[in-house]
């Protein structure tokens, strides 16, 4: 299994509480962006890859036709013929119909649609630049045009938001027939404007985990299972590109700021607009090579995010050699008997009462 | 020997002590580029703080206008109330003192401390106005207050800028002619003073010595007076201001003594150093043991690191002979050692300094007075620990230690200085003018207000104004109890305290708010309690913490995340688990800082 993962960094506004790298106002280089990224998708020969996410940024903002050059050109470079699950994040106010229908075209079988709230003055307070009615629209609309998948992001702790919000959000959003939600809790990254100067109606962290404490029981009723930290779906239609990340398993970022994960080693370019069109195959850097003790740690931390699946030693013991595993194993084992961990001999997962108090937990999973 | 002068200047903080010596330094070639560097202060926290801790000396040809060769030995001495000890030490090396008083700001209650000191041990004064050069100069007062408060007669004096110059080669003039060349034969049994010493991690412990009678070279042997332990010296020589090794030190003279003394026990600052073929020569009299007035426990970070605190103790204690330690074990805090120190600027120097030239991570507990503690029983406890303190049933009484303090104030500013020091607990004893715009306070003060800021707080009423001397001045019996500190049913003993029983409440309710600030929020409820006596008087609750979670972690995230999990991890290790909870090296200073 190995994913593809393409990042397309424009946006028409950085919204507040964003540090992804985006930049407005560049979407004159869209043409050679697309170019850019073909050219920096050669150099990784004609690996296979059975997944594939346009993420952003803002990649609904490429238009029909750059899409089109887009996915065609990588289905050259690349080898994509296995591909299981495409997905492209879309925001509200670029979902044109147009653009939604060239990208069934194009290959696209899975839409994440950044809708966040369906309460406008939320929306607004986090500086989003479309309304709760264009979103359920775009919703409805990748749904009708036959993506498989759709998705839908949430944030629970948006300036102003209650429990009733919240609930008619995520409601509203059901009735659309989605079956994967995205729920993220707030974070204030350093450098975000909403970090800078956070609104007054702010909930609290206490606030937070009590509004999504009761989104995962709500959710749970109507058959989602939260099967990630911070992620929804019926039964079957998790996002594979994802539960890839999770399970420490390959991939390969395009463009500027992206990651990559392969033959053990993690990178990722320099988040360089400029210097990227310039040359796209050199912006390497970050570059980390960890030994198998440390890998097989980062993994443990990576799969105990899956609530449902957890780590089990087995998979660990066969990836990283027993001698490499001992020690996490006891520390998984201890943290098990001191109520951190939930096992049944043979997988460890992270209780539900824990989902919210992970880091601790994290932590000391790593603390090789 | 008759043309050798031991002299120190000695003075108030900011009086220009080093800036003249630095002048001095230049003018007899000593040294010959300067920048603003000062020479003597080697030491960074002496440079920051603007004091000298240690005393050192240095040897400076000095040809007078009469055309005879000198030799001039400034030895450096602190000047602060703290360090009493260390400037009594100093002076004994010398024959004069240069008692600089800043003439924009007159007398101050250290340079009549000082001067005390100095005349005590018999010096030539050379009483001398600095600053001249200021618009702000007040010659006239300063010299009036010089024969007001010191007896030292205003004609005596001479007025000089250290920082331009002015009057600086009449003062090297007046030194040779008015201090006394040193006495004592080199043909008499060896008898010197070790007055400083340091560790080079080379050579051992190198003890600056004077020497009063005799000579040393090296193939000499020398005898510890205190141990009777002998050694053979290597090297002798003296300070230019660098080490310069010499053929021979004779009686009179200042220097160094290296003799591989390799146990930093054996020679101790303070020490008199004899022949041993002489070993009836007594020792040098007059030398003052200091007595630590402030305790603090001292614990490694990480209990694995006791051995290295050990270590660094004992080198510390080989440069600052009036450090005392002992081991200590704490129920929260582990093994670690309790320190004594003259004074809160002592301690906090010494606890910069232990960090900083030996790399060790610290926590250092809140200091404490030392108590004298009478039981039911009859008998009397000397507890320079909180957490000592008897239960209550068995005490019958507790003294607290006692200060007299001098603190002179501008006149215009005596309400407040007289209200802050009504307010710790003062006794007014007397009241003096020694010129039109001060006054001179005399207080009675229970040291532990000293302890809990009294002098800081003296400086901002009277927008640094004032300054403060002080001397101990027994005990008396006080209306005292301890508090006690539980962090979720664990009785810490490092955040007891003692308190007269008015203030007691008041203060616990403060600790226990500043404790829930500062103590991270746990996944489970954290109670904070005092106690007096058992007894719950305060309570707070840290709430259990609902949201530690990383929400977006995907492949762009990963090695972040993982540094940010990593970073938190490494947090804690900087905390002290008190049962199950991390509490903050901070949390144990907290004390200190409650009546802010």
């Amino acid at each position: 299994m190995r994913g593809l993962y393409v990042h397309i960094p424009f946006c028409v506004k950085k919204c507040g509480y964003c540090d992804f790298y985006s930049l407005p106002a560049r979407l004159e280089c869209a043409e050679s962006y697309v170019q850019a990224v073909i050219r920096e998708a050669y150099q990784y020969g004609r690996l296979s890859f059975q997944t594939v996410y346009l993420g952003g940024g803002t990649p609904s903002l490429l238009g029909a036709g750059r899409l089109k050059t887009l996915i065609d050109g990588l289905r050259k470079a690349l080898d994509l013929s296995g591909l299981a699950e495409a997905t492209m994040e879309v925001n509200p106010e670029s979902a044109t119909r147009e653009l939604l229908e060239a990208a069934r075209e194009a290959g696209m079988n899975r839409a994440s649609i950044g809708v966040q709230s369906l309460s406008d003055c939320e929306l607004k307070s986090a500086g989003r630049i479309h309304t709760a009615a264009q979103a359920v629209e775009a919703v409805g609309l990748a749904v009708t045009l036959g993506f498989g998948a759709v998705s839908a992001d949430l944030i629970v702790g948006l300036p102003g938001q209650t429990w009733l919000s919240l609930r008619q959000s995520m409601e509203a959003l059901l009735r659309t027939g989605i079956e994967h939600l995205s729920v993220y809790c707030l974070s204030l990254e350093e450098g975000t404007p909403l970090a800078k100067s956070p609104p007054s109606e702010l909930p609290s962290d206490d606030e937070q985990a009590v509004l999504f404490e009761q989104a995962s029981a709500f959710l749970a009723g109507r058959g989602l299972v939260h099967y990630e930290i911070s992620n929804f779906a019926v039964e079957g239609r998790e996002c594979l590109h994802n539960l890839n990340y999770w399970r420490n398993g390959e991939y390969v970022g395009l463009g500027p700021a992206a990651a990559s994960h392969i033959s053990g080693k993690r990178f990722r370019n320099r988040a360089d607009l400029d210097a990227y069109l310039d040359d796209p195959t050199d912006l390497a850097e970050e570059i980390e090579q960890l030994n198998a003790r440390d890998k097989a740690c980062e993994e443990a931390m990576l799969r105990l995010r899956l609530l449902k699946e957890g780590v089990g030693i087995g998979e660990l013991t066969a990836r990283f050699g027993r001698d490499n595993v001992g020690a996490l194993i006891g520390r998984l084992e201890r943290m098990t008997s001191q109520g951190m961990l939930v096992s049944d001999g043979a997988r460890y997962v992270l209780p539900p009462s824990r989902v919210l108090t992970s880091n601790p937990i994290f932590a000391e999973v790593l603390s090789e | 020997m008759d043309n050798v002068r031991n002299f120190c200047i000695i003075a108030h903080i900011d009086h220009g002590k080093s800036t003249l010596a630095d002048r001095i330094l230049e003018l007899t070639g000593t040294i010959h580029t300067l920048s603003n560097e000062q020479v003597l202060d080697s030491m960074d926290l002496e440079r920051e703080r603007g004091i000298t801790i240690k005393a050192k000396s240095v040897r400076m040809p000095y040809q007078s206008g009469s055309g005879e060769k000198y030799l001039l030995n400034l030895i450096d001495t602190p000047g602060h109330v703290d360090f009493n000890y260390e400037v009594s030490r100093s002076l004994r090396a010398c024959e004069g003192a240069v008692l600089l008083v800043d003439a924009s700001q007159g007398v101050e209650a250290q340079t009549i401390a000082n001067a005390y000191l100095a005349i005590d041990a018999g010096l030539e004064i050379i009483p001398v106005i600095n600053k001249i050069d200021l618009a702000g100069a007040m010659i006239d007062d300063c010299l009036l207050q010089l024969d007001d408060m010191l007896g030292l007669p205003g004609e005596d004096a001479l007025l000089i800028s250290a920082k331009d110059g002015t009057g600086v080669p009449e003062l090297l003039e007046a030194i040779v002619a008015r201090v006394p060349p040193p006495t004592g034969s080199a043909d008499e049994p060896l008898k010197c003073l070790i007055f400083d010493s340091y560790y080079d991690s080379y050579r051992g412990v190198i003890p600056h010595i004077r020497l009063f009678s005799g000579s040393l070279r090296p193939g000499d042997k020398f005898m510890v007076k205190s141990t009777s332990k002998v050694f053979d010296v290597v090297e002798v020589g003296y300070f230019l201001p660098q080490a310069t090794p010499c053929e021979k030190l004779v009686a009179g003279e200042v220097g160094y003594v290296g003799a591989t003394v390799k146990d930093i026990g054996d020679v101790r600052v303070g020490d008199t150093i004899i022949s041993p073929d002489h070993p009836e020569t007594p020792e040098i009299p007059g030398f003052r043991r200091s007595q630590p007035m402030v305790f603090c426990g001292v614990y490694p970070i990480s209990t694995n690191e006791y051995g290295k605190l050990k270590t660094a103790l004992e080198k510390f204690q080989l440069n600052d002979s009036s450090i005392v330690y002992e081991k200590e074990t704490s129920a929260a805090l582990g093994h670690g050692y309790r320190l004594g120190f003259l004074g809160m600027l002592h301690m906090e120097i010494t606890l910069e300094r232990l960090k900083r030239e030996y790399g060790q991570e610290l926590v250092a507990t809140m200091p404490s007075v030392v108590y004298k503690v009478f039981t039911t029983q009859g008998e009397v406890m000397m507890i320079d620990n909180p957490s000592k303190f008897p239960a209550v049933q068995n005490i019958d009484h507790v003294e607290e230690p006692l200060i007299r303090a001098r603190i002179i104030v501008p006149s215009e500013l005596i309400g407040p200085c007289m209200e802050l020091s009504d307010a710790k607990r003062g006794t007014l004893i007397g009241m003096e003018h020694p010129d039109r715009r001060r006054v001179l306070l005399t207080y009675d003060f229970p040291f532990a207000e000293m302890v809990t800021g009294y002098y800081d707080k003296l400086k901002s009423v009277t927008r640094g104004y004032a300054s403060m001397d002080y001397e101990v001045a027994g005990y008396r019996r006080g209306d005292l109890v301890k508090v006690d500190i539980l962090v979720k049913d664990n009785q810490v003993d490092a955040l007891s305290f003692i308190s007269i029983r008015d203030g007691a409440v008041p203060k616990a309710r403060v600790l226990v708010h500043k404790l829930r600030k500062l103590i991270p929020r746990h996944l489970f409820e954290i109670p904070l309690q005092a106690a007096i006596g058992g007894r719950v008087v305060v309570r707070e609750d840290i709430a259990p913490i609902r949201k530690d979670v990383i929400a977006k972690c995907y492949g762009g995230d990963i090695t972040r995340k993982k540094k940010l999990l990593e970073k938190q991890k490494e947090g804690k290790k900087r905390m002290k688990m008190v049962g199950s909870v991390e509490v903050p090296q901070e949390a144990f200073l907290l004390l200190q800082k409650l009546e802010e």
